[in-house]
């Protein structure tokens, strides 16, 4: 599998070349229904096991004790907390942060920039005279993680609004995802496009499509919970290239261009992965 | 006197390998490929494409460089140039190549 990986894996031959975030998300979504056709749309949301029986069964008995049980009761606690100024995570958000998870990543048109929910937690924490929170695990992996599970059932709708600042940005994001870095020669495709649910070791790999809708997860791999930052940067360690800081632009375009393909995707999280 | 001849010549090219093989590094031969190495490594910066091992190689060359382990300086260093110059020119190929993975 590695040598599929390496090759880029069964890509698909090129069927038309129209390119536009219309195009290219229909044409993601017809790859993975016509390579998975037994998935439901809704299913793309498990991941792994969504491609994998015998995952799939683990996966089922892991979720009668769901590990990331603590972090999500951790995560509503402190949304419900006031801040020092009486304020809370509510006063930042629309429909008070409740069932917003799916409208995230957003373009904003005032400041020309994607904003990630993470992001955008840390910005109401600023702004209300509190630190910013570590991005890839601990507290803001449970604030997502409650805010996630508010969301549950709820399909990604990611917009891309009539701005040239946001088409550059999701096609700085989709030109992140295809393209091969680090010392193994890989891009997220290679692994997630051509190789989706093949085994990489011990590893099922995940198909792209609805690959973001189960964060925050615990990951047993990690022993602990981890937001998408921090699977960004083990995956970009893992092809051997130096991982970029949490939600630098490079990151969040790239959130921006996979939550924008995954339309349609139920948000699952917080989720679990091996 | 013809065999006098290829015995001397032999000798000098002996020497000369011998020479090469065990010339030791210089502090300022170290620090140059130290130099260069950086120099690669922030060509590579700039596409946001350091390669792992890269980085590794030139923390072991400036930790070379701290014992005045002057070969093991150049020897990682010369290492880390060739992986920082290589992520350029992966970089470089995939301006244009990731076009041909885009599903379509």
């Amino acid at each position: 599998m590695l040598i599929a990986c390496f090759l880029g894996g069964a890509a698909p031959a090129p069927v038309s070349s129209t390119d536009t975030p219309t195009a290219d998300q229909k044409a993601f979504q017809d790859f993975f229904k016509s390579r998975f056709p037994q998935v439901s749309i809704a299913d793309f949301a498990n991941g792994p096991y969504a491609v994998d029986a015998g995952m799939r069964k683990q996966w089922e008995e892991i979720m009668q004790f769901p590990p990331y049980d603590f972090a999500l009761d951790e995560g509503r606690t402190a949304f419900g907390t006031k801040f020092a100024n009486g304020k809370s995570y509510a006063d930042c958000f629309a429909n008070g942060g409740v069932g917003v998870r799916q409208d995230f990543p957003y373009f904003d048109t005032k400041t020309g920039e994607v904003v990630t929910l993470d992001l955008a937690i840390n910005r109401c924490r600023e702004a209300n005279g509190e630190k910013p929170l570590p991005y890839q695990t601990g507290m803001m992996a449970s604030i997502t993680a409650y805010m996630a599970e508010t969301s549950r059932g709820k399909p990604f709708d990611i917009k891309i609004p009539d701005d040239p600042r946001a088409r550059a940005a999701y096609e700085s994001g989709k030109q992140f995802f295809y393209s091969r870095r680090g010392q193994l020669n890989f891009s997220c495709a290679s692994c997630h496009v051509g190789a989706a649910g093949e085994r990489m070791r011990a590893d099922i790999l995940a198909p792209a499509m609805g690959i973001l809708a189960a964060f925050p997860i615990y990951r047993s791999d990690w022993g602990s919970m981890g937001t998408i930052d921090r699977r960004f940067t083990t995956c970009s360690a893992q092809m051997r290239s130096v991982p970029l800081p949490p939600q630098e632009v490079a990151y969040r375009d790239l959130e921006y261009f996979l939550s924008y393909m995954s339309n349609g995707v139920p948000i699952s999280g917080p989720g679990t992965r091996p | 006197m013809k065999a006098l001849l290829a015995f001397v010549s032999l000798a000098f090219v002996s020497l000369a390998i011998f020479s090469v093989s065990a010339h030791a590094a210089t502090q300022a031969e170290a620090e140059a490929a130290v130099a260069d190495a950086k120099r690669a490594e922030a060509a590579a910066a700039q596409y946001n494409n350091r390669w792992v091992p890269a980085e590794a190689a030139l923390a072991a060359a400036e930790k070379a460089i701290a014992a005045q382990a002057w070969d093991e300086a150049v020897a990682q260093a010369t290492k880390a140039r060739a992986m920082g110059l290589r992520a350029v020119e992966q970089s470089k190929e995939q301006e244009t190549a990731w076009h041909d993975a885009v599903i379509r």
